[in-house]
């Protein structure tokens, strides 16, 4: 009897716990890019040495699928890790106004409260016309960052060659302290230096880096994308490879 | 979040509504899922209502996949001026919503 072999019962199959893909279906990976960048980035906000930044963009572009860069045509920004402040809405067109902002009613209760800034984005309205204003006008507004392009090594001496590359640039800005991160335009130049804020960003733009609340401030990496074909869509973008 | 009608729908006039009444953030965040909650379900119920048992499953799972293209090419196929019947729907829905807003506001 105690050397019989003991009588094992199975599970029946459909009870066995197996692993498939669908599991971590929708499974928020931005977190685990919070994690891997936490040991990466210095605890203090300053500019990244050349070896952080070369490591950030190596992280970032293979978590995202796409190039991110610190450097295109020998232009860069002063900085890669700043402190970002909230901005308000822009006029996209003439006769433009704060209700017209809103897709839906809860984009004004989300991003209304931001108001609209009196002057005109560093680019002038997004479109001439109203009837002019297209969707990826719209967009542009939505996903919007305010850069120190003024500060941006070169830029004095060369005004129209800057100017031209730094409008509506595409960006990558990541909150490394959630992982969180979208895909945003250059759309107009501040804020000031003495403010102590490295960047601003839309009222939809700081929704998406979880910095919507409070004091509607914190530390973020900010980096170009290298997009030629402009095949990478502007808004919240989560994390595709692995990091 | 854009909906495939989205670009149907002026929303415009109810946010203006929206801004006259004296709420908190709260009740604002509240009001304005509600009333983008009715405008999405009174919209989907009058696709629907054009669709037969299979096309609605199909529609259901376009809807699912989030692709605007293949939501709108498959209505153009099935139901003769689709985008009229949203528009219509729409604008009679928004109309009680803002008489309701301007009820509230007065009371």
């Amino acid at each position: 009897m105690l050397i019989s072999s003991p009588n094992k019962q199975q599970l029946p199959a459909p009870n066995l716990i197996v692993s498939h893909d669908g599991i971590l279906k929708g499974y928020d990976q931005n977190v685990l890019l919070a994690q891997i960048l936490s040991d990466r980035i210095p605890k203090e906000i300053r500019p990244l040495d050349s070896l952080e930044e070369q490591d950030i963009e190596s992280i970032l572009s293979r978590s995202f699928g796409f190039k991110v860069i610190a450097e295109i045509d020998g232009i860069r920004l002063n900085r890669n890790y700043g402190l970002i402040g909230g901005e308000q809405h822009l006029y996209r067109y003439p006769g433009d106004n704060l209700y017209a902002h809103a897709d839906t009613a809860s984009d004004f209760a989300n991003y209304g409260s931001a108001g609209i800034a009196p002057g005109l984005g560093a680019w002038g309205y997004f479109a001439p016309t109203k009837q002019d204003f297209s969707e990826i006008d719209k967009q542009r507004e939505r996903y919007y960052l305010a850069v120190q392009t003024f500060l941006a090594p070169g830029f004095a001496e060369n005004l129209v060659k800057y100017r031209d590359f730094f409008k509506f640039r595409k960006m990558l800005i990541v909150n490394p302290s959630t992982g969180q991160a979208v895909v945003a335009v250059v759309g107009d130049a501040g804020p000031a230096d003495w403010t102590g804020k490295h960047l601003g960003g839309s009222p939809e733009v700081m929704d998406a880096l979880g910095l919507a609340t409070g004091s509607r401030k914190g530390p973020v990496l900010y980096f170009f994308i290298d997009d030629p074909k402009n095949e990478v869509p502007l808004g919240p973008v989560k994390v595709k490879g692995e990091a | 979040m854009k909906q495939f009608y989205s670009h149907l729908i002026e929303i415009e006039s109810i946010v203006v509504e929206l801004d006259k009444m004296d709420l908190t953030e709260e009740q604002k965040v509240h009001l304005t899922g509600l009333i983008d909650s009715s405008l999405h379900h009174t919209i989907l119920d009058a696709v629907l209502s054009e669709l037969s048992p299979q096309d609605k499953r199909v529609f259901l799972n376009h809807l699912q996949d989030g692709d605007h293209s293949k939501i709108w090419k498959f209505l153009n196929e099935k139901v003769d001026n689709i985008e009229d019947k949203i528009k219509t729907t729409a604008d009679d829905l928004k109309e009680e919503l803002k008489k309701d807003l301007k009820e509230a506001k007065n009371r």
